[in-house]
């Protein structure tokens, strides 16, 4: 009988995860530095890492506020675009370069989000969905007319600031971040708008303005993501940012299951692996097969969406990335 | 100056007649079951391509006979689209019939490309292109004027298809209220998958057209789809008479926006007059606001 005994305290928990994660990285880094892994690896780990700021954030206003919103890339065409100015024209010491643009971009990518709530929240549903697309081509469109950020051909020459760990770095932050803010009590009333807009309103839920403090931290957190891709890819252009961008936030997002952050990080990860692996794959057996995977993603997606259409994990939880239970868990959360 | 504003007018009155065909689909499948078809602009793209493949496989097959064949093809593809994909999520959570919906939209795009190759084509014009003078040297092209009229006489026997027949009522008694109507004996699952044809068929008529004024390539369905989406919006989703006045209004403001503006500011100006109007009108010119029970 052990009723009274306490239960050990598990050593995997997101602190010791996260630290893991940091270390590993630095570790991978350091071997592709010296030739002893391949570059090639790095490279899909750090645009898994991206993938997953991006999707992460997206969960906070599709998964948990409950609204559909098809906008993301543009957010994230802001916070690349601010971020590469600051890197390009401003003359920084390189320690500064990389937080000070990052900074920007997720300060812009916030401000315009804010701004874009304001208006989008008016309406929901299904408009909500195309108020927000609309943002999105909008976004585009405009820097697909602004001479200075280099029109359709979009900016070359961004200084190289984002490495792997970096990514790992700003993964853990908005995963850190996002988790709290979730299971905090202003991320209860982010639920109780999902469950029922109106009823939280009844019992004092400012629903406005919380769904648009919703809307805004994910803009920022899409921000960061542009950020760190446009000091990666070292080169941005408005199209890399168009519906198509957001529509694969979106399916990686609806993959991995709504209302569920360490879903996301599964989606992301199954995704883009699942992507490689076809290239590869089919590349192996044939050039021409090669092209077969533009068919198989669409077609894994449909799949699983009929199969499972909750996700791959509902709206389960990884135990070990949630926040120590309190005395009295309060509801059930996501 | 005169000559000008009439060769522009009937340009939008093209393009909107284009919308319209594809914004019927949008709204007859929002209409009955609620869903923003993201496939819908694919199928669009798809009954060009069908359009020209048989042109192309039957050299010298006259526009009567190729148009309805690719119509009825194209309606064949969106009834085995909404059975195989759609029909299972019908009670699911919504979102995951829209992505399904997405899914489908780029495995058509992709098919397509793969079969037809991605560069971009030109149905053989098979429209009189004579010139009609309307007056005093104010001329128009025959091809211009046939795709307008046809595509009004498409949408007026749509309108009387579904306010004059049987099947067309319970369509329309689907979309006030689809569990009631099960209630009172009418296939459900029927009344859907015509709805889905006529859409396509719609679709395929917009597409060739749009081959035929223009060209076709995989992908033009994302754009043109979504324009035509924005479009049913704007008029109220859900409703036929809006979905027709939302295309032809919005191929006025796109034509005049490249005329008088910049060719490269039409999606923003799209967007931006589509955000304005959901402001102003939330549920469209035409639309029904929806009440809701609290």
């Amino acid at each position: 009988m052990s009723v009274a005994e306490p239960k050990r305290a598990s050593l995997v928990n997101f602190r010791n995860v996260a630290i893991s994660a940091l270390v590993v990285t630095a570790l991978l880094q350091l071997l592709g530095g010296m030739g002893l892994f391949n570059q090639y690896y790095l490279h899909i780990l750090a645009i898994i890492g991206m993938n997953i700021i991006l999707v992460v954030s997206l969960n906070l206003v599709n998964g948990y506020l409950g609204e559909f919103a098809l906008g993301h890339a543009g957010f994230m065409a802001v916070g690349a675009y601010t971020a590469a100015l600051i890197a390009m024209n401003l003359q920084l010491p390189t320690a500064l370069r990389l937080p000070l643009s990052l900074a920007g971009g997720v300060a812009a990518a916030g401000l315009i989000g804010y701004l874009v709530g304001l208006v989008t929240f008016k309406t929901v549903g299904d408009y909500l969905a195309i108020t927000t697309l609309g943002f999105n081509m909008i976004i585009v469109n405009a820097i697909q007319n602004i001479d200075y950020l280099g029109g359709p051909r979009g900016l070359t020459g961004i200084p190289k600031g984002t490495d792997l760990i970096t990514v790992a770095a700003c993964v853990v932050l908005t995963y850190w971040i996002l988790r709290n803010l979730v299971h905090s009590g202003y991320g209860r009333m982010w639920l109780s708008i999902r469950e029922n807009a109106i009823a939280s309103g009844l019992i004092g839920v400012n629903v406005n303005r919380v769904k648009n403090v919703a809307f805004t931290v994910a803009a920022a957190f899409a921000g960061l993501a542009g950020g760190l891709w446009a000091q990666y890819q070292q080169f941005i252009t408005p199209r890399s940012f168009d519906y198509l961008k957001t529509t694969e936030i979106l399916v990686m997002l609806y993959l991995g299951g709504m209302g569920s952050l360490s879903g996301s990080i599964l989606g992301v990860v199954f995704y883009t692996v699942t992507m490689e692996l076809l290239r590869n794959v089919l590349g192996m057996i044939s050039p021409q097969l090669a092209d077969l995977r533009m068919l198989l993603s669409p077609l894994i997606l449909v799949v699983i969406m009929l199969t499972r259409q909750y996700g791959l994990m509902g709206n389960r939880e990884w135990r070990w990335l949630q926040p120590k239970r309190e005395e009295s868990p309060v509801g059930t959360g996501a | 100056m005169l000559d000008t504003v009439i060769q522009q007018l009937l340009n939008a009155a093209q393009l909107g007649a284009v919308y319209a065909l594809i914004a019927l689909g949008y709204t007859m499948v929002y209409g009955t079951i609620r869903l923003i078809n993201f496939a819908h602009g694919d199928i669009f793209m798809l009954g060009g391509y069908i359009g020209f493949l048989l042109v192309t496989a039957v050299s010298g097959m006259p526009l009567v006979v190729m148009m309805p064949l690719a119509m009825l093809l194209t309606a064949l593809v969106g009834m085995l689209i909404e059975r195989v994909a759609y029909r299972r999520l019908r009670n699911a959570q919504r979102m995951s019939l829209v992505i399904t919906a997405l899914g489908v939209g780029i495995f058509l795009e992709n098919l397509v490309r793969l079969l037809v190759g991605p560069q971009a084509r030109q149905l053989p014009a098979q429209l009189p292109n004579g010139v009609v003078e309307l007056f005093n040297g104010v001329v128009v092209t025959e091809d211009k004027i046939l795709i307008i009229f046809i595509s009004l006489a498409l949408m007026v026997i749509l309108w009387l298809f579904v306010h004059r027949t049987l099947m067309g009522t319970a369509m329309r008694a689907v979309a006030d209220n689809k569990d009631a109507v099960q209630l009172m004996g009418i296939n459900l699952n029927m009344v859907i998958a015509v709805t889905f044809a006529i859409g396509s068929a719609l679709a395929a008529a917009g597409g060739i057209f749009f081959g035929q004024a223009y060209s076709i390539d995989p992908y033009m369905g994302i754009d043109l789809g979504w324009k035509a989406f924005i479009a049913a919006v704007i008029g109220g989703i859900g409703s036929i008479e809006g979905a027709v006045l939302g295309s032809f209004l919005l191929a006025g403001v796109e034509v005049l926006t490249v005329a008088y503006l910049s060719s490269n500011m039409k999606n923003g100006i799209a967007f931006g007059l589509l955000i304005l109007l959901l402001l102003l009108r939330p549920n469209g010119i035409m639309g029904r606001p929806e009440l809701k029970k609290v």
